[in-house]
This record gives structure tokens, sequence and C-alpha cells, in this order.
């Protein structure tokens, strides 16, 4: 009865801001207990054959930040004062971008008289994707420019079964599209993935995979060399490139994603991050648990690409399990495994 | 079932035992033995061309790692019959085995005073591992889970049998073996917490059983960083 | 005789005779296709399942169209050789003129059974159980042809290693 009871006269709401800009995307997220009540964001996005740089990216989120900020309230239509915590990117990402938000969480909540909480950039993408779902317990594919995991909840920790060995499959997307000149906007990623549609020649590509593992820079370097000669010579086209290698690299990351669920006698999978949102890499993930009699958890690029409101999602979870960061704590790491951290939110 | 179809050519009855990603395992008679079919089913979320590429090569690099190390005086499955139009493989029930998987749990779980027993399994592994690497057979799927403990009448000590070498290959580069001793580090490590000391043992017998463990450890050590390293952005 | 069921409902049957005085004109007569089955040297045997297996095999390999040799009863021969080379297949498991042992080997549908006798009123030789068939294995010839290390042998029988080999002898 007292559930029920607790559930008709809920407690006060909590609120909890969050900041996010550990790579290309700066964005400012709320959350209110389970409610995404607002999330802007912006890219900073470089032209076509070239990657972002620490400091330029770092120089882009400092001019926009305030601007964000300011959004992210006023669609909320809060005040500071409504707010109950600050959560920020503590890490893993770049530094310099890290280093900007973080100065600004930090000030914000000082200003504001607010406690602060370093979330850890991956669990947050882990948490959003569970709160946007409602999966319970997946095996989780973490995908995006910086990383390649496959992860599942243990015993307080969300444990790393299978990654890269070398370089994220993201990175190996993006780097790819440099090699072509695909244009960076809205993102190499989205770009490549739309070309691959119109793609019908499969060309044979490297094909690593490692127990739970997997590896990309041979492919990378493979279609380094090989691309700008196969499309001179008429072999293939750019769309035929883009879609082998989406063909070839989805296919590795179904494998090891299923290989951990046959691990883990799991039947759920969540896919999280900026690649997440590739619906090729859905659809083959869909056609893989439909073998299994599993199900697919995916969401869209507003919550697949970094964002504030999946930092503030692991801050409200954190922050209601009694953590908080104080102030001289309160530093960002570039390298921060995403099982380092003790879930203290789950059974 | 298509597999089924395909298998009741051969076997009167399967029963299907798991479906694990690499395929589905089903227990049958066959030409009067107690058979294990591993049977490589197409995948269709992967391009036609790429799935029968990698179902092939797999197969075959199954069959072949299986002999080369059992010619080596490795126990692994004796291989019974190859369908490479289904992609079947028939091969022995080792009878009357467990995991080591579940070994390790269940001794885990019994009491400590098996501390010792388990030490020296985690030392006899580590010879066998030198052993195969030794024959430069890459495994490619290490874990606890394809590791078989044969029960044998007559002595006290199991025998041990590997299995699941679909993802082998033949190599003799020290890179590629210290990441098959990654990929086994890792599995160890998440399917049994607070191993650490077990798995120390086990490389340390490794180690001491090959001439050519030193460039291996090493190039484990960097494999290791390498993750640790990773700037892991966005 | 020994009766055993492969692939696709066929069957095979085996039967060995020792003191066997005609095997010239046996060879000759299934050379000529006059023999409605495999003649085997038993001596190159470890035992009658490695005759299941390599006719099993026969039978999938001439339902799929990939038989290496013309007839089913030669492919049954040199699926029980270690090697691809037909020829020394033909020389280590067929038989000889001066032969005094020989194993027939016969696939067939489940109901027939009138080759049996036919087989029988051919050979000139004293028929034993086929699970004899060990008693006139030469172990040294087969563990040297097939290539048989000390440390396999530890991993479990003859048989195993023997059959092992048969199995994979195409993609090695």
């Amino acid at each position: 009865m007292q559930s029920i009871l607790c559930f008709f006269f809920p407690a006060t709401m909590t609120v909890v801001i969050g900041f996010e800009g550990s790579a290309n995307k700066i964005g400012v997220g709320i959350i209110r207990d389970g409610e995404v009540l607002s999330n802007p964001r912006r890219t900073y996005i470089t032209p076509p054959g070239q990657g972002f740089m620490p400091s330029d990216t770092a120089r882009h989120h400092r001019a926009v930040i305030l601007t964000v900020l300011k959004e992210a309230l006023e669609e909320a239509g809060l005040k500071p004062a409504d707010i109950d915590c600050v959560a920020y990117t503590k890490g893993p990402g770049m530094g310099a971008p890290l280093v900007t938000v973080a100065i600004v969480a930090r000030t914000v909540a000082q200003l504001w008289g607010k406690p602060l909480l370093g979330v850890n950039h991956c669990i947050g993408h882990i948490e959003m994707g569970r709160l946007i779902t409602k999966a319970s317990n997946p095996t989780v594919l973490y995908v995006s420019g910086g990383n390649t995991q496959v992860i599942a909840y243990s015993e307080r920790r969300y444990r790393i079964f299978g990654e890269t060995i070398d370089i994220a499959v993201g990175n190996c997307l993006d780097r790819f599209a440099r090699v072509i000149k695909i244009s960076n906007d809205p993102s190499p990623g989205y770009n490549i993935e739309q070309m691959a549609k119109t793609g019908t020649q499969y060309v044979e590509l490297p094909y690593t995979v490692k127990g739970m593992d997997v590896s990309f820079s041979g492919i990378l370097s493979y279609i380094e060399e090989a691309a700008n000669k196969m499309l001179s010579s008429g072999q293939c086209t750019a769309a035929d490139l883009c879609f082998s290698l989406q063909e070839t690299v989805f296919a590795m990351l179904v494998e090891i994603t299923e290989r951990a669920m046959a691990h883990c006698s799991s039947q759920e999978v969540l896919i999280v991050g900026g690649v997440g949102c590739n619906l090729r890499l859905q659809e083959m993930m869909g056609v893989m648990c439909e073998e299994r009699g599993a199900k697919l958890f995916a969401t869209d690029d507003r919550f697949c690409i970094d964002n504030g409101a999946m930092i503030a999602q692991a801050g409200w979870e954190m922050f209601q399990s009694g953590q908080v960061t104080e102030l001289e704590d309160s530093w960002i790491t570039q390298r921060y495994r995403t099982d380092e951290v003790e879930v203290t939110w789950r059974d | 079932m298509a597999g089924q179809t395909t298998l009741s050519r051969f076997v009167g009855k399967a029963d299907l035992v798991k479906q694990g990603a690499e395929g589905r395992v089903y227990r049958a008679q066959f030409l009067g033995k107690p058979t294990i079919v591993k049977e490589r089913f197409r995948k269709r979320y992967r391009h036609p061309v790429l799935d029968e590429k990698l179902t092939h090569r797999r197969t075959v690099q199954e069959v072949r790692s299986i002999l080369r190390c059992r010619r080596a005086g490795i126990s692994a499955p004796v291989v019974y019959f190859v369908d490479y139009t289904s992609h079947c493989i028939f091969m022995e029930e080792i009878a009357g085995s467990s995991t080591v998987r579940d070994h390790i749990v269940s001794t885990q779980q019994a009491n400590s005073c098996k501390e010792l027993e388990l030490q020296q399994l985690a030392e006899r592994i580590g010879r066998i591992l030198a052993k195969m690497h030794d024959e430069d057979v890459i495994h490619g799927d290490l874990t606890t889970s394809n590791m078989l403990l044969r029960c044998s009448s007559q002595d006290t000590e199991s025998d041990l049998v590997l299995i699941d070498f679909g993802l082998s290959y033949i190599s003799s580069l020290p890179e590629d073996k210290g990441v098959d001793l990654y990929v086994l580090e890792k599995a160890f490590l998440s399917s049994h917490p607070n191993t650490n000391v077990l798995f120390e043992k086990l490389l340390q017998s490794y180690t001491k059983s090959s001439k050519k463990s030193p460039a291996v450890i090493k190039k484990l050590d960097e494999v290791r960083l390498r993750g640790r390293k990773r700037s892991m952005v966005g | 005789m020994l009766n055993g069921s492969i692939c696709f409902q066929q069957r095979v049957t085996q039967i060995l005779y020792k003191d066997v005085k005609n095997a010239a004109e046996l060879r000759r007569k299934a050379m000529e296709g006059n023999i409605n089955g495999a003649l085997v040297n038993p001596t190159m045997l470890v035992g009658p399942f490695q005759v299941l297996v390599a006719a099993n095999k026969a039978v999938h390999l001439q339902t799929t169209g990939k038989m290496k040799t013309k007839t089913l009863n030669a492919e049954i021969i040199f699926n029980l050789s270690p090697t691809n080379n037909i020829s020394e297949a033909f020389k280590r498991f067929g038989i000889s003129d001066g032969d005094h042992s020989i194993l027939v080997v016969v696939v067939h549908k489940s109901d027939e059974v009138q080759f049996v006798s036919d087989i029988s009123a051919m050979v000139d030789g004293q028929q034993l159980p086929v699970d004899d068939v060990s008693s006139l294995s030469d172990f040294n010839k087969i563990k040297k042809l097939f290539k048989i290390t000390p440390q396999e042998e530890k991993c479990g029988p003859l048989l195993d290693a023997v059959v092992c080999r048969m199995a994979i002898k195409d993609v090695l």
C-alpha cells in the first residue's frame, strides 16, 4: 500500500542540468525525474578532409556554451533556483573541450549554490539509452567516434566484454570520409550512411574479429591505400565503398554483440553512441536479434549523438543514490574507463 | 527449420544444445556414435558474399586447427565429417565433460580449500596454450567456456580439451599470440571476478613452458596498455 | 557382416574374408564394374567405423556432384586415404592380386539383401566377423602412412587419429 501512496503523493521532483562537450558537440540538457525538459546542442563542423582539433573545438564550445545554456533554461521554462544539481562530463574525451565545459559547470554550480556531479560520458550514453528505450538489463553496444565497446552490467559495474583493440569504429568511418573527401556536415557518418544507400557492388575488405574484440586499423589502412586507386580506375564508386565499409564493420559489431549475448545469456540489446543512430546498423542488429528471439533497443540522433540530457540523466541517477562531487574533486580526465565507475544506482 | 532438414539427411534425430554466436550446436547419433554437430547457418544480417566467405573460412579453419592441435598432442574433438555445402562439422561428443568455466565457478562456491587445485588447473591451461602457440595455432576465441575437462577413468587428472576453433588461424607472430592471451585474460577475469592470482599462475606457467614466450608476453603487455591509453574521445 | 546406416537413408554392409584365393579375379571383375561393391585391403583399416566414415562421405559427395573419382565404390576407397592422390589411394587401400584378405563394402537401400549372396558366391575365401578386422591390421604401416605422431596417440585411440585425417584431408 505504501508504494501506491508514494505514487499519488510523490516527494518533490529532482531536476538535474547536464553539460556535455567531450568532443565536437556541445550540449546542455535538463531532466526532471525521467522527463527531458530541454536538450539543445551545437556541433563544431570542420571542412571536408579535416578532423577537429582539441583547441579549435574548445574555442567553438567557449563561443556558444552560454547561448546553449540560456536556451536550455528557457526551453525548460526553469530558473536556476529550480535546478537541484549540476552534472558535467568528467571524461573520457578531449582535454581542452572537457576543461572548457567543466569550468562553466563549476561556475554556475557556485553561482547558483547547487551541488556538482562529475559524470562518465559512456555511462551517460548507457543511462540515457535505458531511460528512452526502457530496456531493463541490456547488452550494450556503445559505438562512437572514440569508443567501441560491448558492455553488460554485473555486480555494480558496467563491464566491458568486448572492445576495439585499436581505433573506434566511428574514427574509422570519419577517417575514411576524409580520404575520399566526404562532407563533415552534419557528420561524416551520416553522409556515409546516405551514400551507402546507392552503393550496389560489395568490395571485399579485411574482417577482423578476435573473440569479443574487434580491430579496425587494418581495414582503415587497407581502404586508405586502395580507395583512391579503386575510384580513379573506375573499379567501384564512392557509394560502393561506403556501402562495403558499412557492411563489413557493422557485421563485425553485430557479431561481437551476439557473442557477448551468448556469453551472458542476454536477450536484450541496446545500441548507444553516435554511430548507433545509423539505421543500417540498427537494421542488421535487429535481424540478429530476431534470429535469437531477442529484443533490440535503439534511439535516434537526438539521444544517440552526444547531448546534455544524457549527462543530466546519469547525474540524476547518481544524485538520487546520494553521490555528489566536491568542488576540489571536480577535475576532468581524458581517460576514464566505463568499468571504473561503481554503479551505485542499480541492484 | 532449414538446419534440421540438412541434418536429417545424416542423422535421425538432432537435439539443439545451444545457439551460440557462431551457429547452432546439436547433439545426435552419427554413424552410431554420440556426435556434436556444429552448424554455421546463414546469418541474414550479413551481406551474402561476406557471409559465405566467412562461414566457409571458419569451417575450414576450425577443422584444420583441430587436426594441428591433435597432432601436437593437444586434445581437441575428433572430426568425423564436414559438409562444406551446409557448413556443418560433425565431431566427437566429449562425453562426461564440463567446461572449465563451470568447474571454476562450482569450485569457488564449494570452499576455499580447493584453491590449490584451481591453481594447478590454471598452470595446466598455461602449459597447453604455450604448446598450442608453439604450433603457431592462434585460437581466436579463448574463454573458459571453450575449454572442457574430460574425466578420465584411470588417472586422477582429467583431460583438458580445447574446442570452438572457428576464429582460429595459423600465425607465428608474437602480436597474434599476445592478442590471443589478451582475449583470454579479459574473458577469464570478466567471467570469474577476483581471479587475478589464478590468471597470473596461468601466465607464469605459459611463460615457463614456451621458449618463444618472452616476445609474446611483451606484446600482451603492449596490447593491455593500448586499451588503457586509448583516449576514447566522443 | 556388419550393417550400418549413413546419409540419405542409405545403408552400408561390410563383409570380411580371409584366406581368399581369387583376389586377382575379383579385382578384374571390380574394374570391369561387375562387382557392386568396393574391395578394400583390410590390413590398412583400424576398424569398421573408418569404412562408414568413407562411405558416408562418398554418398554425400555423389549427391552434391563433388566426387573426385568416377564411381561411388572408387570414391569410398579414395576417402579411406589420408592424401588427395587417387592412384596412391588405390595402391594402399584397394586390393592387389596377391592379397589373401578382403573387405567388401556395399552401399545399398535398406531393403536390398540379394547382393550378399551374390558376393559370397564370387569370393573364394572364409568369412569373418567384421569386428575382427583389427586382427588383420598392420598398425605400423597405418601409423606411418597417416603420419601419426607419438604425442597424438596420447590424445586418444588410433582410430580417432585416422578418421580425423580422412575427414579433413580435402582442406589440408
